[in-house]
C-alpha cells in the first residue's frame, strides 16, 4: 500500500477503535492512557519517519514495525510510570496491531472500495470516525489526568505516623514512626520510613503501589498488608529492632487483586517476605540473614517465586506451606544454616513444601544448604 | 436507461460489476459489446502465449470490492496459509485459471447477461442530458472500455506471427520484444526444444508490476495529475517502456545455451512479435471519431482526461464520458490493467450513483 500522509493518519486512528473499546470496557485509566500512547507514537511516526521512508508499505513490514513500536510504547510506559499491569498492556497491544492489519487489509478496502487507490484515506465517514476516536481518547486522557490523585513532595523528615486516608501520591521525605494507608490508590515513591511498630501499613485498600520505599528500625513488619492489593517495587527492608521483625507480610488477601513483590532487599529480620492466604507474585528479591525463614509462602497462598537470591538464611531458604500452591523457579538459594533447635524441617533447607502444600520447581540453584529441597508432612515437591 | 458501457472485456466486467455493487440495477445499464462472454478475448490471448501465472496480485481481480483477494480464496480452497503469506511479501501471483474462474464467477454473480447488447458501437454523440451511441440513448453515464485497439507488428518482420495469437513453435524462434510478453515466450520457446533469438533494440526495465507502486495510489498520482502535460507525456513514454519482474524463475531459463540477444532475426525458422497493441487512440475509430467530433484535446496519443478517467468538456453535473482501459492512461498511467480498470470503474460509480 503506498499511503497519503492523511491515508496513513485516518487508516492509524480509525484501526484503533477496537482497542479503544476494550480500554473503555475495562474502566481502567491505565487502559486509556495507553491506547493515547499506541496512538501518540504510531502517529509520530507516521508524520515524522513512515511517511517520507516508505512510499510503499509492503505487507510483511507490519511485523518488524509492529515490533518497534511496540518498543517505544513499553519504553514510554516505563519512563511514564503508566502503571499498566504488563500482561494486559501486552494484548491490549495485541488487539491493537491485529486489528490494524485486519481493518487495512480486509475490513477498509472492503467498505470502501477506493480504500487503496485512495492512498488509505478513508473518506467522510472515516474521517468523522477517526475524529470521534481521537475526540474519545483525548477526552479519557483528560478525565484521567483531572482524577489523578495530587502528588505531595515530602521535604526533609516527619513526625508520624502519617495517616492516608485519601488516594494520592506521597514523594521522598523521611516519615518517623510509620505510614497507615488506609485508602485505594496510594502511591508511595521514594519515601523513607523510619522506626514504629510497622513502617508501612496498609488495610483494605487497593492499587497501592510502593516504589522505591526504605524502611529502617521497625519492631513488627517492614511492610505490613492486610486485605489489600500492593505492588511492591524496588524497597529495602534492613536494620530490625528486635528480633521478631518481618521485612513484608501479605496476608489475607487472596479476594483482592494479585500483589507483587519485586526487586526488594531484606536483611536481618526473622522473615525476609512472608504471606497468608494471599495471591502474590515474589520476584527479584534480595533476602539475606533471616532468622526463620527467607520467603515463605503459607496458609493457602497461590503464586510464584521466581529469581529470587536467599542467602544466609536460617533454618529454610524458601517454604511453600500449609496447603498452598507455588511456582518455585530460578531461585539461588545458599548458605541456608541448620537450626540447631533438632527440627529435620529447619535442618538448612533450601527449598521446602510443607504441610499439603504443592510446590512445583524449576532451574533453582542450591549452594551449601544441609537440608536440600526437601518435603514434609503430606505436601508435595514436584519438578 | 442511466448507464452504458462500450466494450465487453475485462474493463467492461469491471466496471458493469462495480456499478451493480453500487445498487445499480441491471435495467438501468445497457452493455455494449462482441462477446458476451467478457472473458473470452483475454483467455484466448493468455492461452496463445500460455500464460499460466498472472503478473498482478491477489487484489488483481474483477470483483468489486478487493478483499477478499484471490490469494484468500486460494488459500481457503487449499486450507493452506501459504498464499497469504506470499502475499504479504507480495510474492503472490495467482494463477490464470483461478483468475478466469473467478472472472466467471463475477459475470454470473453480476447479472452481466441481463444487460448486455451484442452490438459494436461506432459513433459516441453528446446529447442534451447525456450521449447517443451510434443513435440509441441518450445514456446520462457511458464508460468507453474498448480495451487496445489492435496487436502492434514490426513492419520489418510482415510475416511474424503475434504473441497473442494462437501458435506453436519451430526449432529456430525469434521472439521481437523485450517485456513481459517477450520474456513469456523466451521461456515457452526454450520449454518446447526450441533455440531462440531475442531481438530487442534495448535490455528490458525489471519491474515488479507495469508501473512503480506508488502509481497505483493517490500518494503517486497527486504528483502525476499535477504534472503539466509534457511531464505527464514524458512519465507515460518512460512507463511504456518494456519491463517484466525479476526473479530466478525469469532467469534461470534464459541461461541456456539455447538462448541468444540478436539484433536481426537472422537465421530463424519463426518470428513471433512480442511487441504488443498499437498505441494512440486513433487506432480505435470510436476514439478518433469521438476526439474529432467533439474537438476533444489531446496530447500526442492521449486523450486529456481528468484525474476521474472522465473526459472534462463531455462532463458535469448531469451526465458522464468516462474512459477505461489504456485509452485512459491520461489518468491513470496502469489504465490498461485489472486496477487501472477498477480506478475509472470506481470513479464511473461515484459519479452514476450520484445522479438519478
Amino acid at each position: 500500500m503506498s499511503y497519503t500522509l492523511i491515508g496513513r493518519l485516518q487508516t492509524r486512528v480509525v484501526s484503533a477503535l477496537p482497542a479503544l473499546l476494550v480500554a473503555l470496557a475495562l474502566q481502567r485509566w491505565w487502559a486509556i492512557e495507553l491506547v493515547a500512547l499506541m496512538l501518540g507514537i504510531g502517529l509520530l511516526l507516521d508524520v515524522a519517519v513512515y511517511h517520507s521512508l516508505l512510499a510503499y508499505q509492503p505487507g510483511w513490514a507490519a511485523v518488524p514495525l509492529g515490533v518497534l513500536e511496540l518498543a517505544l510504547v513499553y519504553s514510554a510506559m516505563r519512563w511514564l510510570d503508566l502503571m499498566a499491569p504488563l500482561r494486559w498492556a501486552f494484548a491490549l497491544y495485541a488487539i491493537a496491531w491485529v486489528s490494524a492489519q485486519l481493518f487495512a487489509h480486509a475490513l477498509f478496502p472492503r467498505a470502501r472500495l477506493e480504500y487503496g487507490e485512495a492512498g488509505g484515506e478513508l473518506g467522510r465517514a472515516g474521517a468523522v470516525t477517526a475524529a470521534a476516536v481521537a475526540v474519545v481518547v483525548l477526552g479519557g486522557l483528560g478525565a484521567a489526568y483531572a482524577v489523578l490523585p495530587p502528588t505531595v513532595h515530602l521535604h526533609g523528615t516527619i513526625q508520624g505516623p502519617l495517616v492516608i486516608e485519601h488516594a494520592q501520591t506521597l514523594v521522598g521525605g523521611v516519615v518517623k514512626g510509620g505510614i497507615l494507608i488506609r485508602a485505594d490508590h496510594v502511591t508511595l515513591k521514594n519515601v523513607t520510613v523510619v522506626g514504629g511498630e510497622n513502617g508501612i501499613d496498609i488495610e483494605n485498600s487497593h492499587h497501592v503501589m510502593l516504589d522505591g520505599v526504605r524502611v529502617l528500625g521497625v519492631s513488627m513488619d517492614g511492610i505490613h498488608v492486610r486485605r489489600s492489593s500492593v505492588m511492591i517495587d524496588d524497597c529495602n527492608v534492613a536494620s530490625p529492632k528486635g528480633p521478631w521483625v518481618q521485612g513484608i507480610d501479605i496476608s489475607f488477601s487472596m479476594d483482592k487483586e494479585m500483589s507483587m513483590v519485586s526487586g526488594c532487599t531484606i536483611v536481618g529480620t526473622r522473615e525476609g517476605i512472608v504471606t497468608h492466604m494471599t495471591m502474590v507474585d515474589v520476584t527479584h528479591n534480595h533476602i539475606g540473614a533471616t532468622t526463620l525463614r527467607g520467603i515463605t509462602m503459607g496458609e493457602m497462598s497461590m503464586g510464584t517465586i521466581e529469581h529470587n537470591d536467599v542467602l544466609g538464611a536460617l533454618g529454610v531458604g524458601i517454604i511453600c506451606l500449609d496447603h498452598s500452591e507455588c511456582e518455585i523457579e530460578h531461585n539461588t538459594v545458599a548458605g541456608t544454616r541448620t537450626d540447631p533447635g533438632g527440627d529435620p524441617s529447619r535442618a538448612g533447607v533450601a527449598i521446602e513444601a510443607h504441610y499439603f502444600a504443592k510446590a512445583t520447581l524449576s532451574n533453582n540453584t542450591v549452594l551449601a544448604s544441609p537440608g536440600g529441597v526437601a518435603a514434609f508432612d503430606q505436601a508435595t515437591l514436584s519438578r | 436507461m442511466r448507464c452504458a458501457i462500450v466494450g465487453s472485456g475485462l474493463a467492461a466486467l469491471a466496471t458493469y460489476a462495480t456499478l451493480r455493487h453500487g445498487g445499480v440495477a441491471p435495467e438501468e445499464i445497457a452493455v455494449f459489446g462482441t462477446h458476451e462472454d467478457p472473458l473470452a478475448v483475454w483467455r484466448t490471448r493468455a492461452s496463445s502465449i500460455r500464460q499460466r501465472r498472472m503478473r498482478s496480485e491477489s487484489d488483481g481481480h474483477l470483483a468489486p470490492a478487493s478483499f477478499p483477494g484471490l490469494a484468500v480464496r486460494e488459500a481457503v480452497r487449499r486450507g493452506s496459509p501459504t498464499p497469504l503469506l506470499q502475499s504479504v511479501a507480495n510474492r503472490y501471483h495467482p494463477s490464470v485459471d483461478d483468475f478466469l474462474a473467478h472472472g466467471d464467477e463475477v459475470r454470473v454473480r453480476s447479472g452481466w447477461e441481463h444487460s448486455f447488447v451484442p452490438r459494436r458501437i461506432t459513433r459516441v454523440r453528446a446529447v442534451e442530458g447525456g450521449f447517443e451511441l451510434d443513435g440509441e440513448g441518450p445514456f446520462a453515464h457511458v464508460l468507453l472500455a474498448t480495451g487496445h485497439p489492435g496487436l502492434a507488428k514490426p513492419e520489418e518482420y510482415p510475416d511474424a506471427v503475434h504473441a497473442y495469437e494462437p501458435h506453436e513453435y519451430a526449432s529456430k524462434v525469434a521472439v521481437v520484444g523485450a517485456g513481459m510478453a517477450a520474456a513469456t515466450e523466451w521461456i515457452n520457446a526454450l520449454s518446447a526444444g526450441a533455440e531462440v533469438i531475442s531481438v530487442r533494440r534495448r535490455e528490458p526495465v525489471r519491474r515488479p508490476l507495469n508501473v512503480p507502486r506508488p502509481l497505483f495510489s493517490k500518494r503517486g498520482l497527486a504528483s502525476f495529475h499535477a504534472a503539466p502535460p509534457e511531464k505527464r507525456a514524458a512519465m507515460l513514454r518512460a512507463l511504456s517502456t518494456p519491463s517484466y519482474p525479476p526473479g530466478r524463475a525469469w532467469d534461470e531459463p534464459l541461461r541456456s545455451e539455447r538462448f541468444r540477444v540478436d539484433s536481426t532475426a537472422r537465421g530463424a525458422e519463426q518470428v513471433i512479435a512480442a511487441t504488443g497493441f498499437k498505441q494512440g487512440f486513433w487506432h480505435d475509430p470510436l476514439l478518433a471519431d469521438l476526439v474529432a467530433e467533439h474537438d476533444l484535446p489531446a496530447h500526442g496519443r492521449w486523450i486529456v482526461l481528468a484525474p476521474d478517467s472522465t473526459v472534462p468538456s463531455l462532463t458535469d453535473d448531469v451526465r458522464t464520458l468516462s474512459i477505461a482501459g489504456i485509452a485512459g492512461q491520461w489518468a491513470f498511467p496502469a489504465a490498461d490493467t485489472i486496477a487501472g480498470a477498477k480506478y475509472a470503474a470506481r470513479a464511473f460509480r461515484r459519479r452514476a450513483c450520484r445522479t438519478p
